[in-house]
């Protein structure tokens, strides 16, 4: 089956990817105040990610995220466990969070949480898991 | 502390584990490493005290030596036949990798065997013990190039395994109702525990050869000769002695503990004996010897008589001497000859005067002939019978001994049976004479002068027994002479042996081989029809167990408690559209045909729920929920590329509609008491009034999954990301298949 190609579709997507993307770290970003967080915007890139492959099948996908799901989802929970760890060497218990308030000109005060780590970690294993999915179900039968 | 203990332990693992892996030349020099084994152990016994080791503080696990008598005795077994038996292997074994890993193995057996007779922690006896269980499964399985070495292996694995997994419970149950696990504090306070002490007799029972488990000991013997001798009739097989020894004063408080054990050690002893005289492979005849005279120990140590202990520990060490000689006889009889069959041995007592003479010392200590140490370990024993039942079954027991004691020596040296052909050998020299040679020489030098060992038995058994050259006219003796004179005139009328034999194999007692090799295929059979009953591959049978279990049990807890249902109060206008919507999807889901249009109602439902959600005040979930269904429908979507556009006509059976119908019911009722019962709010407030302080995050969701909750968080990626990678693989290799079709 040789996929059929739209302009239409493919140029959306291209257009349409970019604001989503922005989205999703918002949602990242904002998630420990706002509605959102790690899980919501990995699945937000993962839509990215989605439509990438409708326009342009995998080898769009592999264009959209160039490293490997399992990369994706391993760092991902790798960042979430050390990030775990740090307050341990710290001399605090697993996964116990803490946050600086920063200045910056022109935005004001910003709270940085630590848990914001965790929550990248989530949003990377959710991607990935996506990714994985796709590339896997998606692959084009050589037929 | 004691240090020297914990150094033997260590030193073992680390030689064993050093000769078991490895790499260089193999040479006959690894055995003088190896011999540093049983030399270390002898010092331990000489040399060692008490001590602890923490090993896991939390639990409170630790290693505790204690260094009594009764352990030394044990440790001196250990090491004296170790040291005879290694030494004997040194020229047994042509050198090889194998044999290098063989005895990197003996080693580690022999550290686990020190430790579980040092050990006074009942869950260190069964660390250790289940050590030696498995390196005996390989050094069995030595000659895994054939098959009954390797079933050989296995079944021993298997039965003192089983016996050992019972005994854990046993030693558990012993120590939860003791209050202690450490043997010492358990003998001077027993409790009553019945099903423990039950199963502490199984694993002892499984250890030790006992009947009706005694048929992996003979079945062992396909292990090299070494191995047999220092595993299966010096060490090993006494664990289970040893243990019921240790515990025997502190069981005997229970009332059937003592018959019981003289029932079965008696039946054992006269199985053995009897089974010993059929024999006509030297090896097997000396192992159904071993299960024998085990029996006998097993009457002797587990029936809490201290003076029977008393005796059973002088037997247990002649035993040890006299049969690991008998078995490096054997051993180097089978490198000289070719064979251990006794009807075709001939004139070997011409050929090998040496060995004949080291044969012949030993088989007199083991048929107890006067003068010799087994004749005065058996007085011992005897003295401590003296006066119950026990004496006259121990005598008709012995009379077997003889018998085949003497079968063991005429046939192994003696002339070749009439219909055999004669095998002959040259005499054998160096370590294959010497090191049997010195363990036959103790035992005599002990059986004329008993007081060598006297003292270390009384101190080990705390009581003053009879251990002595002569004992005396008295009543023992005439049980012992009679049992002799009996055996050796069966021994010259062979024909009523004979006899009695085939009369009673004609009948058909089951062998214990067999048993146990019905039971192990019944096992895997059995095991085969659960599986295809429990796994048989139906997906929709697995999803209408699965929803049955969802429906009844929730059911039953929902019948036997009130559960209060409430009617949610009306939305308005947005709310019953939404309502609209997410029924008339569903609804629309039971007749469409279609694959597409059924995922778009599918996604129907969704979207309509988390537009419920966001108008119910949770924009968290209805985002989630949002994204989760346009990821789902996309997926579908590769999914349902691959299949027929509409699905198969459906079978309609009416358990099903009537599970589906009960599963829709259940759910809509479930949500009806979610919103209508009042839910612990506590845990709620907490987590609402706590985020923004402890946390300095306003959208408490999200505090909740990365902070409050963040371990549940941390497992669930995991899972997610293993879950991505098992699907991963299992979809590549299908979709691969499917496209080298042509």
């Amino acid at each position: 089956m040789k996929m059929r190609r739209s302009v239409i579709l493919e140029s959306g997507v291209a257009v349409a990817s970019g604001p989503i993307l922005v989205f999703s770290i918002y949602l990242l970003a904002a998630g420990h105040n706002q509605p959102g967080g790690g899980f919501a915007g990995g699945l937000v890139a993962a839509v990215v990610v989605l439509l990438a492959w409708a326009a342009g099948g995998p080898d769009s996908v592999r264009r959209v995220v160039p490293v490997s799901a399992s990369v994706l989802a391993g760092s991902g929970l790798v960042i979430a466990a050390v990030t775990g760890l740090v307050p341990m060497v710290l001399g605090g218990s697993l996964l116990e969070s803490g946050y600086v308030e920063v200045a910056i000109p022109w935005i004001g005060d910003i709270k940085l949480v630590s848990a914001l780590g965790f929550d990248i970690g989530v949003y990377l294993v959710v991607l990935g898991m996506v990714v994985g999915l796709l590339t896997s179900l998606g692959q084009e039968s050589r037929r | 502390m004691g240090p020297i203990m914990t150094g033997v332990l260590l030193f073992h693992i680390a030689l064993g584990l050093a000769l078991v892996g490895s790499g260089g030349q193999p040479r006959r020099r690894v055995w003088v490493f190896a011999l540093l084994s049983p030399l270390s152990i002898l010092g331990a016994a000489l040399f060692a005290s008490d001590g602890r080791v923490d090993w896991v503080p939390q639990l409170d696990l630790e290693l505790v030596f204690r260094l009594d008598g009764y352990a030394r005795v044990f440790l001196g077994i250990i090491g004296g036949a170790g040291l005879a038996i290694f030494w004997h292997a040194s020229r047994y074994f042509t050198p090889s990798r194998k044999a290098t890993r063989f005895a990197g193995t003996m080693v580690l057996f022999a550290g686990a065997m020190a430790g579980l007779v040092t050990s006074d922690h009942l869950l260190g006896i069964f660390l250790f013990w289940e050590v030696t269980t498995i390196t005996s499964y390989l050094l069995i399985g030595y000659s895994d190039e054939k098959a009954q070495a390797r079933v050989a292996a296995l079944q021993a694995a298997l039965v003192t395994g089983a016996g050992g997994l019972a005994m854990l419970g046993g030693l558990v149950l012993l120590g939860r109702e003791a209050g202690t696990f450490l043997v010492s504090e358990i003998i001077t306070n027993p409790p009553s525990a019945s099903l423990a002490w039950v199963l502490i007799l199984v694993g002892a029972m499984s250890k030790s050869a006992q009947f009706p488990l005694h048929g992996w000991l003979p079945a062992a013997m396909a292990a090299p000769t070494p191995a047999s001798a220092f595993l299966h009739s010096a060490t090993m097989v006494k664990a289970g002695i040893f243990l019921v020894g240790r515990l025997g004063p502190a069981a005997t408080e229970t009332s059937w503990w003592q018959p019981t054990v003289m029932v079965i050690g008696f039946s054992t002893m006269l199985v053995g004996g009897w089974a010993a005289i059929r024999q006509t492979d030297l090896k097997l005849l000396l192992a159904h010897g071993t299960v024998s005279q085990l029996g006998f120990l097993f009457v002797l140590f587990g029936s809490g008589i201290p003076k029977a202990l008393y005796g059973g520990l002088a037997l247990i060490i002649a035993h040890a001497a006299f049969k690991a000689t008998l078995f490096m006889v054997v051993g180097s009889i089978d490198l000289a000859t070719g064979t251990r069959d006794l009807r075709a041995l001939s004139g070997l007592a011409r050929s090998m005067p040496g060995l004949f003479t080291v044969a012949a010392l030993a088989s007199a200590s083991m048929a107890a002939i006067p003068l010799s140490f087994g004749f005065a370990a058996k007085e011992a024993a005897f003295d401590g019978l003296s006066g119950t039942f026990a004496l006259p079954v121990a005598a008709l027991a012995s009379v077997l001994t003889v018998v085949y004691t003497g079968r063991f020596l005429i046939g192994g040296f003696g002339p070749a049976a009439p219909e055999s052909e004669a095998v002959t050998g040259r005499p054998v020299t160096g370590a294959l004479l010497a090191a049997p040679g010195i363990l036959a020489g103790l035992g005599l030098v002990i059986g004329l002068a008993p007081g060598l060992v006297a003292d270390i038995v009384e101190s080990a058994s705390g009581e003053k027994g009879k251990l002595v050259l002569w004992p005396g006219f008295v009543e023992p003796l005439w049980w012992s002479l009679a049992s002799l004179a009996i055996g050796l005139v069966l021994l010259r009328r062979g024909e009523i042996v004979d006899f009695v034999q085939e009369r009673l194999h004609s009948s058909r007692i089951p062998k214990s081989d067999r048993v146990f090799a019905a039971g192990v295929s019944g096992l895997v059979a059995s095991a085969d029809r659960s599986t295809s009953l429990i796994q048989n591959g139906s997906l929709p049978s697995y999803v209408t167990v699965i929803l049955a279990t969802v429906l009844t049990v929730p059911a039953v807890v929902a019948l036997r408690g009130g559960v209060v249902v409430g009617v949610p109060a009306f939305g308005g206008p947005v709310e019953a559209l939404l309502g609209a919507l997410v029924v008339a999807s569903a609804a629309g889901l039971i007749w469409v045909r279609g694959r597409f249009a059924a995922v778009i109602l599918l996604g129907g439902v969704g979207y309509g729920v988390a537009g419920l959600f966001a108008l119910a005040g949770g924009p968290d979930l209805a985002l989630t929920q949002l994204l989760v269904e346009t990821l789902v429908i996309g997926f579908f979507a590769l999914v349902f590329r691959r299949l027929p556009a509409a699905f198969p006509k459906p079978i309609r059976r009416p358990s099903r509609v009537i599970i589906s119908v009960a599963v829709g019911l259940f759910v809509f009722a479930v949500g009806l008491v979610m919103t209508g019962g009042n839910p612990a709010t506590e845990v709620a407030d907490g987590y609402l009034t706590q985020a923004l302080p402890d946390a300095a995050g306003r959208n408490v969701v999200n505090v909740v999954l990365v902070d409050f909750r963040a371990l549940d968080t941390l497992g669930e990626i995991t899972v997610l990301v293993i879950a991505a990678l098992g699907a991963a693989g299992l979809i590549r290799p299908l979709l691969r298949s499917e496209d080298g079709q042509p």
